[in-house]
């Protein structure tokens, strides 16, 4: 196993789009590191520069202490399952796991060993003399990644394999994900664009949009401390509600003016626009003027231990997070209150206010 | 079930369809009504032609024919040629009106000269356009009257007319001359409304009994008729006959058999010299073949005997309408006990899908199925005789059938070397498919493949005669040892841009994920090659093969354009395909070869057939890749 590293990654496309902007990343030996971001935010492609199945326009990739940069896919010694299995079809699943060994021309004693061995591990024993076109999806997803395992490569790197599966199997599945990380001590990139399958597998997490690296941290780091609003939108289930507005200061108070809401709030400077991140579950409601403004309720979502309640601001969405059923009514005035130790403030390109 | 859903409309397709059958009858019988009395207008024109004496000879002017003075105003007929004049005018009436006299004569017979009638003074007389009309067209039917130009004796100018009215016969055995297709209709009817009405289950066989039943009774009847037409021209004739042995004015006492056989034409019977035998029509099995004959006596011991083929015997043909029409019926009630069951969507998804398969079905037979069982009949008949395997054992004994054979099989070859070729083109093109390299190196392969065959025939021909292409200057056509190897050579160029097509839409078919994939597990150009590319494009591969194969094994379009076969004498370059046009004479209708021909080309079929076994499965085999 080693650690991956990239250095000032760029890759523009044929077409001229921008896929990746000087991206640097490092992933350390046996890590499980989750590339995370929306789509066409350019994670596959990272991991298609990392393969060497893509070539990067500027940048380095580093495998342990190898430049592979100048390497061919084929001599990089990392294993790869794609979103769709691209499992060989002519192939049984104990040939299409030995494919990896049998054209490195290790001996077939070997090959039949650790063939077994792998499907040992992946609980696909009595399947293994079927055609790819009899099994189920999961199963297919997990021969991909008995062909990834079986030789145990330097890195192993995953774009989203997940997706394609049920939400029952992907939960099941991403458990014996994580036992097999722990097991092997694999270095692993995961790329998805689940932000809680993130949350729930990812050591650390590394955070795209639009081609550039926003945040990499534990999964609590960049929840709690996201870096900036792109970040904070896209992490958490809901996302944050991110409301525009502008700092005020007078003889009535010093306070921050969004939508229909006004918060008090010490702020450095009380001059121009800015942006209040405010996480769901720090929304509460109560009467009309008893809190800090009053909302409209859009739409009601009772999901059995909590609700979500949409709500409309002045013109601004805000979203409420409360615990178990609401007494809440669809159309009805409602006032608001915010926990004013959990706000968040961005200046207005989005970066942190201190 | 509600049965009196569909039981009205039942009972009216059982009725349409009794009726329909009955009409088809009707047609038929009359047709066959008309068909005797256009016989009967012939035989009696010629008869009147032979018993009229020709006009005295240098008669005076005013001796031109006149219409009887009775009839009012009649045209003149003044465009009447002089050689209109070769009959005895006076002689013409009295045998004209003999004709009226004649016992057991079935028909009313009326003679025109010029536009006058002559037997029946009072009947109205044609017109001049009439006369006109009958010189050229031959014949007429009006009104239920058959009317035949009377020439002269040298049978080239009009000079008048002969018109048969059949008299009205009986149609059928039964009381009141009632044939079997009507009670056989009233029953069909019946069955239909037992069956509608009862409401029980559909009893399908009792109808479909009584429909072909029907169908039988009335082939019954137009058999009748049929038979009944050929009957009453031989009774007819026979009478005509009689008359003629003892008018005809130049011969004298004995008259000659050849003077009576030149009365009836050669198309609707003939007459020779007989034994005594009885005077009603009969049918006998002549020289293996089945004719209605009757004896006819002449003079004193003097019997000749005439013979015709019987209409009856094609009267089975009329089933092409009479089953139709009767089955109409059934067909009817199940169409309509399905549009019960059915939902109305799925209804009209069936009649809109009949809608579109109706024209491809109807061209399917009758250019497909048609031709074929045509040409299996012309190669189970040679000379027209019964079936016989005659034309097949002509074909194996034929040297240059075998000949043929193994020039097609060696010629078919080159498609394993083209199909290796393509392959390599197609993964050549594939890899550069994004360059322009790669798009200019699949325009050049494909070209010759959309361009004509004659086209590329030709311009081979031009090469191999310059010695082009270093070819040295001896013409590999024109060379026995060399013409079929340049025919391949041609057909390679040809073919490969299309089996190159084939196989990049196979490789296009093959994700990019697979070859990532091999990439990652560290398989190379090579094994990536062998081991993924090759495998899943090994069902291409087989189609490719066996398609060229089997159109090698039709080669046709080069070998006619540029060999002809040849060169001759030795057919160093003839193929199956061509060997069949040119036994058939090269496509002239009605060639004498035509039955040769087919038997060959079934023969070749069946070749062919042995090898689209495996393109079927491949085709499957390829949809499911």
């Amino acid at each position: 196993m080693a650690s991956v590293t990239v250095r000032r990654l760029s890759k523009v496309f044929d077409s001229g789009v921008q896929a990746l902007h000087h991206l640097d990343l490092e992933v350390r030996d046996g890590e499980l590191l989750v590339l995370l971001g929306p789509s066409g935010s350019g994670k596959t492609t990272v991991l298609r520069c990392i393969a060497g199945l893509e070539e990067p326009t500027s940048g380095d990739v580093v495998i342990g202490d190898r430049l592979v940069t100048q390497l061919s896919a084929t001599e990089r010694d990392v294993a790869m399952v794609f979103q769709t299995p691209a499992l060989y079809p002519h192939l049984t699943v104990r040939e299409n796991i030995a494919f990896p060994l049998e054209v490195r021309h290790v001996g077939p004693a070997q090959v039949a060993r650790r063939v077994l061995d792998a499907a040992t591990r992946l609980g696909l024993k009595d399947v293994l003399d079927r055609m790819p076109e009899q099994l189920s999806e999961g199963e297919r997803q997990r021969v991909a990644l008995g062909r990834a395992i079986v030789r145990g490569p330097q890195a192993f790197l995953l774009d989203e394999p997940l997706s394609r599966l049920d939400a029952k199997l992907r939960i099941e599945l991403r458990g014996e994900l994580l036992a097999l990380h722990r097991a092997l001590g694999a270095t692993m990139i995961y790329v998805t664009h689940d932000q809680t399958e993130a949350m729930t597998i990812g050591q650390r997490i590394a955070i795209l949009h639009e081609g550039r690296l926003r945040q990499v941290g534990t999964p609590e780091d960049v929840y709690q401390h996201p870096a900036d609003v792109h970040v904070a939108r896209f992490v958490g289930t809901p996302g944050m509600n991110v409301l525009h507005g502008r700092g005020r200061a007078d003889e009535k108070g010093r306070v921050i003016e969004a939508g229909s809401l006004v918060i008090p709030v010490e702020l450095s400077t009380y001059e121009g626009e800015l942006q209040l991140g405010v996480r769901p579950e720090s929304v509460g409601l109560c009467a009309v003027d008893q809190g800090v403004g009053n909302v409209d309720v859009l739409v009601v979502e009772p999901l059995g231990s909590e609700t979500l309640v949409h709500l409309n601001a002045g013109g601004q969405p805000l979203v409420a997070r409360l615990p178990g059923f609401a007494d809440v009514r669809v159309g009805t005035r409602v006032g608001v209150k915010v926990d004013r130790r959990r706000l968040y403030l961005f200046d207005a390109a989005g970066a942190p206010l201190a | 079930m509600n049965a009196k859903g569909w039981a009205v409309p039942a009972v009216a397709a059982a009725i349409v369809a009794a009726t329909a059958t009955l009409l088809v009858v009707n047609r038929a019988q009359y047709s066959y009504r008309r068909d005797f009395a256009m016989r009967m207008a012939r035989t009696t024109a010629a008869y009147i032609a032979a018993v009229t004496p020709p006009p005295p000879p240098p008669a005076p002017p005013r001796a031109r024919p006149r219409p009887p003075a009775r009839v009012s105003t009649p045209p003149p007929p003044t465009q009447l040629s002089p050689a209109a004049r070769s009959f005895h005018l006076p002689a013409l009436l009295t045998q004209a009106r003999a004709l009226k006299t004649l016992p057991g004569w079935t028909s009313e017979v009326e003679v025109y000269y010029g536009t006058a009638p002559l037997v029946d003074a009072t009947a109205p007389p044609l017109t001049p356009d009439d006369l006109q009309e009958l010189d050229s067209a031959g014949s007429r039917w009006r009104k239920g009257v058959a009317l035949v130009p009377l020439r002269d004796r040298d049978g080239r100018e009009i000079v008048g007319a002969v018109a048969v009215r059949p008299l009205a016969a009986p149609r059928g055995p039964l009381p009141g001359g009632l044939g079997f297709a009507f009670p056989a209709a009233l029953l069909a009817v019946g069955v239909a409304a037992v069956i509608a009405f009862r409401e029980r289950p559909l009893r399908r066989g009792g109808y479909i009994a009584a429909a072909l039943l029907l169908a039988a009774a009335a082939l019954v009847d137009v058999r009748t008729a049929a038979r009944d037409s050929t009957d009453r021209w031989l009774k007819d004739t026979r009478r005509l006959l009689v008359e003629a042995a003892s008018r005809i004015p130049s011969a004298g006492v004995r008259v000659n058999v050849s003077d009576l056989a030149a009365l009836v034409q050669s198309s609707e019977g003939v007459v020779v010299a007989g034994e005594p035998a009885e005077s009603a029509p009969r049918r006998l099995e002549i020289d293996g073949t089945r004719r209605a004959v009757v004896a006819v006596l002449i003079g004193a011991n003097r019997w000749v005997e005439l013979r015709s083929a019987p209409a009856e015997r094609a009267a089975p043909r009329w089933l092409v309408l009479l089953l139709p029409s009767a089955l109409l019926g059934p067909v009817g009630i199940l169409l309509l006990r399905w549009a019960e069951r059915t939902p109305v969507p799925r209804r009209r998804e069936t009649a809109i899908a009949w809608g579109f398969l109706t024209p491809a079905a109807v061209h399917l037979l009758i250019f497909t199925i048609g031709p074929t069982v045509f040409a299996g009949y012309l190669a189970l008949h040679a000379d027209q005789a019964a079936l016989t395997l005659a034309n097949f054992r002509t074909v194996l004994d034929d040297p240059v059938t075998w000949l043929s054979f193994r020039h097609t099989l060696a010629y078919a070859l080159y498609v394993p070397f083209s199909v290796a070729i393509a392959l390599i083109a197609a993964l050549l093109v594939h890899a550069h498919r994004a360059r322009w390299s790669g798009r200019l190196l699949g325009v050049a392969f494909l070209s010759p493949y959309v361009s004509s065959v004659v086209a590329i025939g030709l311009l081979w021909q031009l090469i191999y005669q310059t010695g082009s292409l270093g070819l040295g200057r001896s013409d590999w056509l024109s060379s026995p040892a060399t013409t079929l190897i340049a025919l391949m050579v041609i057909s390679l160029w040809a073919h490969v841009g299309g089996q190159m097509l084939v196989f990049l839409a196979g490789l296009q078919r093959i994700p990019q994920s697979y070859f990532d994939a091999a990439r990652l597990d560290g398989a190379g150009a090579w094994p990536r090659f062998w081991r993924i590319t090759l495998p899943l494009l090994r069902p291409f591969i087989w189609f490719v093969l066996v398609t060229g194969l089997i159109s090698a094994c039709q080669i046709f379009t080069l070998v006619s354009v540029l060999t002809q076969g040849g060169p001759l004498p030795a057919y160093s370059s003839e193929v199956l395909s061509h060997r069949i046009y040119q036994t058939a004479g090269n496509g002239t209708v009605g060639a004498a070869g035509a039955g040769v021909a087919a038997a060959l080309a079934f023969m070749v079929f069946a070749l062919v057939l042995i090898l689209r076994w495996p393109q079927v499965k491949l085709l499957a085999r390829v949809r499911h890749a």
